[in-house]
């Protein structure tokens, strides 16, 4: 996509060093070009400068008074002084009225070693305050909300958080209240400060006024061990360090790669650490003895799964599952060990709705999201599913203005102006061929109505980002077409499929899919996809199952299918990092390692592959699922297929993966085998008056595995509820607050009910992956199901009662 | 001496010139029904910038030329009026808007149709209640008769006029605060560039006109440059509103031509100082201003003439205190005014403010020491000129130049742990 004209150069001089740099530069950034680093509070270089805390005042020749570098332009001939006795005044000004009031809680305050008021006063600073009165105070460890404390007596009121929340997230909650020197950061409304973004303010608050709860009096800077990681809870991707002391971590720290998170991570990404160190984590195997898991040795349990997959691999009635949570050598491991060792195609990381981890053609960027016209999302829940992708739609949005465009059932919370169509899931495809024969048929056809417009749209755009979530492969198809229309027409478009595990496109591209193998290689046969194994095993068809990092039990649309069929497959080897509802049918239980106690590469959703280090030791008895493999391999006595060393497998994948072919329209990608029972129809449900049809809507903090073992991420995480219409809900008599059960062909769950306008008329929303609420109970394995909603427990009620609402 | 005939203030006290007809029998809109019917915009505002008339709200800009700072560019341009006159010291816009309403409605007609305004907003301090009510009538009375609305005395001009209350914030009143007060924003000066007249208000090109600023213009229009220009100085002519307070016979507004010497409004005017009693400093601009001293009385009050005495016009709050005033008491009532109206964002404002407020307290209060005096004399250095907004300069100027003129006075504070004047107050008050 084109970038933006160049800017003319313009040539200053600084601290007698000559620098150019494009016009409309900020003198402090010329400054830091220049290798001179002029004290800032206020100013950060991914917001608008605001000019408060004045610390970054030089001396320009020819202007009278000092200027703030962080809102000053370069211009040609500038004469800038950044450390003439001058500025050494106005800085040293500027750092005691910071300090008048501030506490010198240094030695208690977890910013200390990393604190810009602590760096810039022994720098800059006066040795002494002349202040002669008592310091002024103000409320201390305030409780901002589930993850920051507050203390207003360290802040020096730069306002980076808050202008971060307005600016960044856009969602307006932290503000400035109070006057003067009596300001204090807080929420709009008095409220919990919550947002999924809400960790990043704790890393640009300069002093520790802003503390993360999850390490908040735990560590001090200089005692920390440093790994580059990068984040697996979703598929981003987004860099970040792991901090850690004595081997175990003790936060998340960014480590900015502009072209992926922009420098941010969400919270989830950054609070899910501490499931580690619960006593639900798995720290050595379990093998099912007389129906109860029993602790094994990690040698004992290879010996037993080993042997059961080899006998049910002779039969050709084995099955591998899993990929999407592993890293490219480990998927890259797992398909190996599903072709070369047990010789069976039966592999499918796909254990949720989505079909298709890339696009077949117009790949995009993320950062093609920023020059970016019109986006048009059809059915990803981006806040919930990819919130660092979301910042960047947001910023196009709020910032540059960008059109954007959401197709599908609902209407998500948004916190920018987006048009909603509403279209189901099995529509769309339809919608899209309508919207690629109408671009076709050029602009003087296109007629009028809904279409026509969404059509015109598209063909004014510049450049257009489509962001799918891969489920529906015949609106996959439409939309690529579609897309095709619009490339013919000179449009730069793109794609990008937001992945349903951290690492769904490594899956896919390391061939954990029955029919491609690693590099997207066609091998003209196919073996089962998860959803085939499952209704084979559900039909005692199936000898054996290998589940790897997966928790089909709970994301697997038809959980009445998928739960038989864990019960009933004669075995089934499980290696997670924590006891699932799937790890708890298994014969044999892996423990298995964390992205934090391996190294190796993920790829993101737009194809980067990216290398992780590992930062801590992983217990004794846990094995990476690189390592288990490589000894299931052994074992099998076909060690040269899986060697035990991920460079080794990392450049054998790279190999292969080079081969991958070429994306253009003329020759597009070749496709995972979709199976006939998970395509999608619109008109499978017949919703009456009674019945609601069931939506699974993501949450961020949803999830069966570590995020429902995390402590810190435990105040998150919402309780099961249903979202319904206000006229539904009168109708069937709940208000919000309410506990209904929902019955469906697989079984019930009990939700809290939700009002609001965002759900359709007869339409259920229901909160996805939650174990104590699964609401796969209610689908079937295209996703779509429908439930009679029963009232169990009023909000107001004292007494339980049960209320019949339907005939 | 013959008084200055009123142009601004005419007809006030005499008549009720919140009735339109009353203003319409003085002459009013006959400058608006000349600037529609027989000049373009590009001749008002020519008009406009050939009388040098200058802001009134302060800074004393010359109107015609901001005007002329709008970009051509095709984007709406907004027109905001300030009457958010906080300014200790200040009451000439209260009386304005409260007397003579019809003239600001004039003037900003005028106005918005020189700059091709879109809209007009009306910013009126929360306090000036009955103020905004007799501004409402009038807009109603206006929009009765013609004078607001669409096709404006039949012609093709249509403009209407905004109203929004302030909530009691000083800040407010600086311009940038001000337009993110009307948007509905925390009011907060705004970081500049950009101004105003390229993004201000919901980033259009606007243009900030003081009260008295736009009541000025119908008269321009109707008397012409020339006439205007040639009252007071060449540089900054016209007739000015002066409020006068503090130990004077009269105190009270005075429409008198601009350049006056200052004796000559004390006691032509205000009826001189109270018997006895020796003239100790003036504040010639409001709270923000330095003061000027008895030798100065001959300074003419214009913009010019006090910034050479490193003061300035200000607002026109012309502040007189007489010896019986405590130069630290007037300290601590000004500096406790900035801290308080300080709006948080710049360091130096709201640390220095806070500060100085409560060392001058503490001197005042008797329990100040020789540190204070040494931070004092020199802490104007860090905060005057350090800030985004004018509020932070306005912290130091009047204890600058009284500690400068008076140290002794400060210092005395400090070695008889109390306020001298305080005696002589209690004593007074027993007799």
């Amino acid at each position: 996509m084109s970038k933006q004209p160049a800017r003319r150069n313009l040539t200053l001089t600084i601290d007698g060093r000559q620098v150019t740099v494009p016009e409309g530069t900020l003198v402090v950034e010329a400054a830091r070009q220049a290798g001179f680093n002029i004290p800032v509070y206020c100013y950060h270089p991914k917001m608008d400068p605001a000019g408060l805390c004045r610390i970054c005042l030089v001396e320009i020749e020819k202007i009278p008074k000092l200027q703030i570098a962080c809102n000053t332009q370069v211009a040609d001939g500038m004469v800038v002084h950044t450390m003439s006795p001058r500025v050494a005044e106005g800085r040293r000004g500027v750092l005691e009225f910071l300090l008048l009031n501030h506490p010198l809680d240094c030695p208690i305050c977890d910013k200390g070693g990393e604190c810009d008021l602590q760096d810039f006063t022994m720098s800059y600073g006066p040795g002494a305050s002349r202040l002669t009165e008592p310091k002024l105070h103000k409320p201390k460890a305030v409780d901002l909300g589930p993850t920051i404390v507050l203390d207003e007596e360290r802040c020096i009121l730069c306002r980076r958080c808050t202008r971060f929340d307005d600016e960044i997230a856009q969602e307006r909650n932290l503000v400035v209240n109070e006057r003067g020197h009596h300001s204090l950061i807080a929420t709009a409304d008095g409220s919990d400060y919550r947002s999924y973004f809400s960790g990043n303010t704790t890393e640009i608050c300069p002093v520790g006024a802003l503390t993360s709860k999850a390490y908040r009096f735990r560590s001090r800077p200089w005692d920390l061990s440093h790994a580059d990681s990068v984040c697996t809870q979703c598929s981003v991707g987004c860099n970040y360090r792991i901090d850690s002391r004595f081997g175990r971590i003790m936060r998340t720290f960014t480590r900015e790669n502009t072209a992926v998170d922009d420098g941010w991570i969400c919270d989830r990404g950054r609070y899910t650490f501490n499931y580690l160190y619960e006593p639900s984590r798995l720290r050595q195997p379990l093998i099912k003895r007389d129906g109860e898991h029993q602790p094994a040795t990690f040698d004992e349990a290879i010996a037993i799964a080993a042997e059961r997959l080899r006998t049910a691999a002779r039969k050709g009635s084995v099955g591998i599952i899993g990929g999407g949570r592993l890293s490219d050598e480990e998927a890259f491991a797992l398909q190996q060990f599903a072709r070369e060792v047990l010789g069976t195609d039966n592999i499918d990381h796909r254990v949720g709705l989505q079909k298709y981890a890339s696009p077949s053609r117009h790949e995009a960027r993320l950062e093609d999201i920023d020059d970016a016209s019109l986006i048009v999302i059809f059915g990803a829940i981006t806040p919930e599913q990819a919130p660092i992708l979301d910042l960047r739609l947001r910023r196009a949005v709020a910032r540059r203005h960008a059109k954007l465009l959401f197709v599908g059932p609902y209407k998500p919370d948004l916190p920018v102006p987006c048009r909603h169509v509403e279209y189901t899931p099995g529509a769309i495809a339809e919608l899209m061929e309508q919207l690629a024969d109408v671009v076709h048929h050029g602009r003087e056809e296109r007629g009028e109505g809904f279409v026509a417009e969404i059509a015109q749209e598209l063909a004014d755009a510049e450049r257009i980002i489509a962001v799918h979530n891969g489920r529906d492969p015949g609106a996959i198809e439409a939309l690529e077409k579609l897309m095709d229309r619009l490339h013919d027409y000179d449009h730069p478009v793109g794609i990008l499929v937001v992945g349903a595990t951290g690492n769904a496109r490594g899956a896919e591209a390391a061939g954990c899919v029955p029919n491609l193998g690693p590099g997207y290689a066609e091998l003209g046969r196919s073996g089962m996809t998860a959803a085939e194994m499952f209704a084979a095993a559900a039909d005692g068809k199936l000898d054996a199952l290998y589940i790897a990092g997966a928790n089909p039990a709970l994301t697997f649309p038809d959980g009445e299918l998928v739960r038989r069929a864990l019960q009933r497959v004669p075995f089934l080897a499980v290696a997670d990092q924590v006891l699932t509802e799937t790890a708890a049918y298994a014969d044999v239980v892996l423990a298995a390692a964390s992205f934090a106690e391996k190294s190796g590469h993920v790829t993101n959703l737009e194809g980067r592959q990216q290398a992780f280090a590992q930062a801590i030791e992983p217990p004794v008895h846990v094995g990476s699922d690189l390592r288990i493999l490589a000894a299931f391999a052994q074992t099998l006595g076909k060690e040269w297929a899986i060697p035990d060393d991920a460079d080794a497998l990392f450049a054998q994948l790279r190999h292969v993966q080079r081969a991958a072919r070429p994306r253009s329209p003329k020759d597009p990608l070749p496709r995972p085998r979709v199976d006939e029972t998970s395509l999608s129809s619109a008109d499978q449900v017949d919703a009456t008056h009674q019945r609601f049809t069931i939506i699974p809507v993501p949450r961020l903090y949803a999830g069966g595995g570590a995020s429902a073992h995390d402590p810190g991420i435990a105040a998150m995480r919402p309780a099961p509820f249903a979202t319904f219409h206000p006229d539904d809900a009168a109708r069937i008599g709940v208000v919000h607050g309410d506990m209904v059960r929902l019955q469906g062909r697989g079984g019930s769950i009990d939700v809290e009910v939700h009002v609001g306008p965002q759900a359709p008329t007869g339409v259920a929303l229901v909160l996805a992956d939650m174990p104590q609420a699964p609401v796969n109970r209610l689908l079937d394995a295209s996703g779509f199901g429908s439930a009679t909603a029963i009232k169990v427990r009023s909000v107001a009620a004292a007494p339980p009662e049960t209320i019949e609402v339907t005939a | 001496m013959a008084r200055f005939e009123p142009v601004l203030l005419r007809g006030i006290g005499q008549l009720d010139l919140t009735d339109i007809e009353n203003y319409k029998q003085l002459g009013g809109f006959a400058a608006l029904e000349k600037a529609l019917r027989e000049m373009t915009p590009e001749a008002v505002q020519g008009e406009v910038s050939a009388s040098n008339l200058r802001g009134r709200g302060g800074a004393g800009f010359p109107t015609g030329k901001k005007w002329s700072f709008l970009p051509k560019d095709g984007r709406p341009r907004y027109l905001v009026c300030n009457c958010d006159e906080a300014e200790p010291g200040t009451f000439k816009d209260h009386l304005l808007l409260e007397q003579a309403p019809f003239q600001i409605i004039e003037g900003l007609l005028i106005s918005a149709y020189a700059i091709n305004a879109a809209q007009i907003f009306m910013y009126i301090r929360g306090e000036f209640l009955e103020g905004f009510r007799i501004f409402k009538r009038a807009l109603d009375a206006a929009r009765l008769q013609g004078y607001l609305g669409k096709r404006i005395l039949g012609t093709d001009f249509s403009m209407d006029i905004v109203v929004h209350r302030g909530a009691g914030a000083y800040i407010c009143g600086e311009e940038t605060a001000m337009l993110e007060s009307i948007e509905g924003k925390r009011g907060e000066p705004r970081l500049k560039p950009p101004f105003p007249a390229n993004a201000g208000l919901y980033g259009m090109p606007t243009v900030v006109n003081n009260v008295e600023t736009v009541s000025c213009v119908p008269h321009i229009i109707e008397r012409g440059a020339q006439w205007f220009a040639s009252i007071g100085p060449e540089k900054c002519p016209g007739p000015k509103i002066i409020s006068v307070s503090g130990h004077v016979v009269r105190p009270g507004n005075y429409e008198v031509p601009m350049g006056i010497p200052a004796r000559e409004l004390i006691e032509e005017y205000a009826g001189g100082l109270f018997p006895g009693r020796r003239l100790k400093a003036i504040q010639p601009g409001g709270g923000s201003s330095a003061a000027i001293f008895e030798e100065d009385l001959d300074t003419g009050i214009d913009f010019d003439s006090l910034a050479a005495k490193r003061t300035m016009l200000g607002s026109g709050g012309f502040v007189v205190m007489d010896d019986t005033t405590c130069m630290v008491r007037a300290s601590q009532t000004l500096t406790r005014f900035f801290e308080h109206e300080s709006c948080g964002q710049c360091t130096p404002c709201r640390e220095g403010g806070q500060w100085v407020a409560r060392m001058v307290s503490r001197l005042e209060a008797g329990e100040g020491n020789e540190s204070d005096l040494r931070v004092l004399s020199t802490i104007n250095d860090t905060i005057t000129g350090t800030n985004l907004c004018p509020l932070g300069d306005s912290i130091m100027p009047f204890l600058s130049s009284v500690l400068r003129r008076f140290p002794e006075e400060f210092a005395d504070h400090v070695r008889e742990a109390g306020c001298p004047f305080r005696v002589g107050v209690a004593a007074s008050m027993a007799s």
